[in-house]
């Protein structure tokens, strides 16, 4: 049988991680992830008794997160159980909703600062064009990265987690990168 | 007054003491045989077109500002006749043949500079599309050249030949393409038009139409009612405000398209260059500015200036070709509204009412075709019927199904 | 243009793809006597006003709803914007 090697979405055998001053960039390669959408006019679900946030919100619990995509629509997130049927979970706890398996279509990068929220918002007001001020711990939306759709979430005052399609990996690592990297020469 | 290098040496010598104004400034007359609306490049040429070659006789240009100061004057000075579709081509061809003798022809210098347009390849796929428009350019008269990735270098090696996500494998080249200088079309044509004794009246806005029974007996203006055999409308951008005066609702939408010129640079680009997938397209101009652009803004506008992101894609676009302007200065940036059709081509014909023509729908693409529009309008204006290379583009087309899409995009004005 | 979205608040246009006039939002009866002039009129012609204008946006980066936002295309000035749903459905009566 062929030898399969598993590979990360940026094509490495392991996760890339790369440290610019006080931000550091993780790939988080075991992000599970989950699309759930109720169907019209059903109650909204709370599925394995996460409570789904409403919108431009992200919400963690039990384990795993859900963030606010649109109007009925959430994604749910489930660290280091991409390579479960996390969809399958999902389902399984609302059988009501539409649930997709979303892990191998999209990339994870998990921001830290070891200097507090300053760098997280220089880095926000680098990169996407939402007012960085408004968007305080909890808050997640979807926006454009150079021309690229991605999902960022402030999951803590110095945290930052920016998600986009996996087949633009690289191009979002490089913008986060170059981004980073300028901030430290600043 | 008849412009020679004998007349620029006499004028030198004597201070220029003998040159006057280009043409009069008249009173509006009661009535009219013709009265053009819209003194743009298109409104300008109608009127010389028809009094020189139809023998028109007793013509009015409506301008509601000065003469030129719409599109005519704002436009990136692009002439060209590479278009694919059987509707358009042998329009655009007549009309690249007109520029060709047009300075000769009415005795002024446009600046006509056919110094070639080059539309980049950069797939395999493209390669086939571009043939098959060569190809097609060829059988309405044009020239076309396909070149390969060397051609290419050789003429401009400076631009990004190797960037990943666009790499350049070769262009198709109009030799006779070029560029004119937009200001000197309009003032060559008024020149002309008046000498042949139209009427170019300035500040007067066309307020609306005097409809009985179906018919046009003139239009109000602001400068009171004027009264008219035939009106012809050449309002580009604001073609759907003016037809509205008149009851009718046109397949068109009005958007910004914004335009740019840097400092003066050395001279490096010889021709036009278009960069279709990265929505930027450039030339040089005489005095050294980069002219460049790309696409409009994509929403309604009648506000004649765009917006930032615009600017910054159009820069991009530029960049990503071309990484050597990167240290050039913008000096200039400015908007123009432009009449999008509905499937990206042209309006000349007449209207459901008597008396009353439509010339409008040029979208960002109407310079080009500015001797070619003004000679076929005036053929309908005077004959009645369509010019030969002006038949397909009737305003019933839509209702009949027989639209000239050159993109394929459908009725979205926004994405010809 | 920042676009003053109904659920998530001031947006930049950027995020957004146009489609054009509101009325887009009410497609005629495809099946009735006279749909081929209806439809004629529903997808070619357009009232193109040099003013106020409703018009169609897509948050495509965003939460992919679509806004009837209603802008001066004189001076690109942005007077409001509501959710196409519920425009939509308070023209069909409220009904869902
Ligand atoms: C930024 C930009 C770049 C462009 N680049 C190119 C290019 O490279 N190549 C190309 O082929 N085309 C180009 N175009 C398109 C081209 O400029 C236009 O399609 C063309 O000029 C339109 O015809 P016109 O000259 O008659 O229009 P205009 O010059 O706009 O003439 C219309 C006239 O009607 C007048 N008018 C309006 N309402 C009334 C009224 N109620 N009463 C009386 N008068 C009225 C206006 O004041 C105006 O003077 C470009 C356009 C823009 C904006």
């Amino acid at each position: 049988m062929t030898d399969l090697a598993p590979m990360t979405a940026l094509g490495g055998s392991l996760a890339r991680a790369q440290s610019f001053g006080a931000l550091a960039i993780a790939e988080n390669a075991d992000l599970a992830l989950a699309s759930l959408a109720q169907r019209r006019g059903a109650a909204q679900p709370v599925p394995m008794g996460l409570a789904l946030p409403g919108p431009g919100l992200w919400h963690a619990g039990n384990g795993m997160a859900a963030f606010w995509t649109g109007p009925g629509q959430w994604m749910i997130e489930a660290p280091g159980r991409a390579a479960e049927d996390f969809a399958g979970a999902v389902k399984q706890a609302a059988p009501e909703c539409s649930v997709t398996e979303q892990t191998d279509a999209f990339v994870a990068f998990e921001i830290a600062s070891s200097a507090g929220a300053a760098p997280i918002l220089s880095l926000l007001a680098k990169l996407v064009n939402i007012d960085a001020a408004g968007f305080g711990p909890g808050s997640a939306t979807r926006t454009g990265l150079e021309h690229m759709s991605v999902f960022v979430i402030r999951r803590a005052e110095d945290r930052l987690a920016v998600i986009g399609m996996r087949s633009a990996a690289g191009s979002i690592w490089h913008a986060l990168e170059s981004a980073a990297a300028r901030l430290q020469g600043e | 007054m008849r412009f020679s290098g004998f007349r620029v040496i006499k004028e030198a010598l004597t201070g220029y003491k003998g040159w006057g104004p280009l043409w009069r400034n008249p009173e509006p007359q009661p009535s009219y045989d013709y009265i053009i609306v819209g003194g743009g490049g298109h409104g300008l040429a109608t009127a010389y077109h028809l009094a020189k070659v139809f023998g028109g006789k007793r013509i009015a240009v409506l301008e509601r500002g000065w003469l030129g100061q719409g599109n005519i004057g704002r436009n990136t000075t692009i002439i060209r006749s590479n278009y694919l579709l059987p509707g358009n081509e042998p329009f655009y061809e007549f009309s690249m043949k007109l520029w060709e003798n047009m300075e000769q022809e009415f005795n002024f210098n446009a600046m006509v500079s056919q110094r070639g347009i080059l539309n980049l390849i950069h797939t395999d796929g493209q390669r086939d599309a571009y043939r098959r428009r060569g190809n097609a350019m060829r059988f309405a008269g044009a020239d076309s050249e396909l070149l390969d990735h060397e051609q290419v270098r050789a003429m401009y090696p400076w631009l990004n030949f190797e960037n990943a996500r666009f790499p350049i494998k070769g262009g198709l080249m109009q030799r006779r393409a070029g560029t004119a200088r937009h200001d000197g079309v309009a003032w060559g044509y008024a020149r002309g038009a008046d000498l042949l004794g139209v009427d170019l009246i300035q500040n007067c806005e066309v307020t609306g139409f005097r409809i009985e029974n179906g018919k046009v007996l003139g239009v109000e203006t602001s400068r009171g009612y004027i009264g008219a055999g035939k009106v012809g409308v050449a309002v580009a951008g604001m073609s759907g405000k003016v037809m509205a005066k008149a009851g009718m609702r046109l397949p068109i939408e009005t958007h910004v398209l914004q335009a740019f010129v840097s400092e003066g640079l050395k001279p490096f680009i010889d021709g036009v260059i278009t960069f279709g997938a990265g929505h930027f397209y450039v030339s040089q101009s005489d005095k050294g500015g980069l002219v460049f652009g790309g696409d409009i803004d994509g929403y309604n506008s009648y506000a004649q200036r765009g917006n930032l992101p615009v600017i910054e894609d159009v820069a991009e676009g530029g960049m990503a070709l071309m990484p050597a302007i990167g240290r050039a200065r913008l000096l200039r940036a400015w908007g123009g509204i432009m009449d999008m059709s509905m499937d990206g081509s042209p309006i000349i014909d007449r209207t459901p009412i008597e008396g009353l023509y439509l010339n409008a729908g040029w979208c960002y693409g109407g310079f080009k075709a500015t001797p070619a529009s003004g000679y076929a309008f005036a053929h309908l204006l005077a004959t009645d019927r369509p010019h030969e290379t002006a038949r397909f583009m009737r305003l019933d087309r839509f209702e009949r199904g027989y639209v000239i899409d050159e993109k394929g995009v459908g009725a979205q004005p926004n994405l010809h | 243009m920042l676009i003053p979205h109904p659920l998530l608040g001031l947006r930049d246009a950027q995020e957004f793809t146009y489609l054009g006039d509101a009325s887009l939002i009410h497609r005629p009866d495809g099946m009735a006597e006279n749909a081929a002039e209806t439809f004629f009129d529903y997808v070619y012609l357009r009232d193109n006003p040099a003013g106020v204008h409703r018009e169609l946006w897509f948050h495509e980066q965003g939460d992919r709803s679509w806004l009837v936002v209603t802008r001066d295309t004189t001076t690109h000035e942005i007077l409001g914007a509501e959710l196409a749903r519920d425009v939509a459905l308070a023209a069909k009566g409220g009904a869902q």
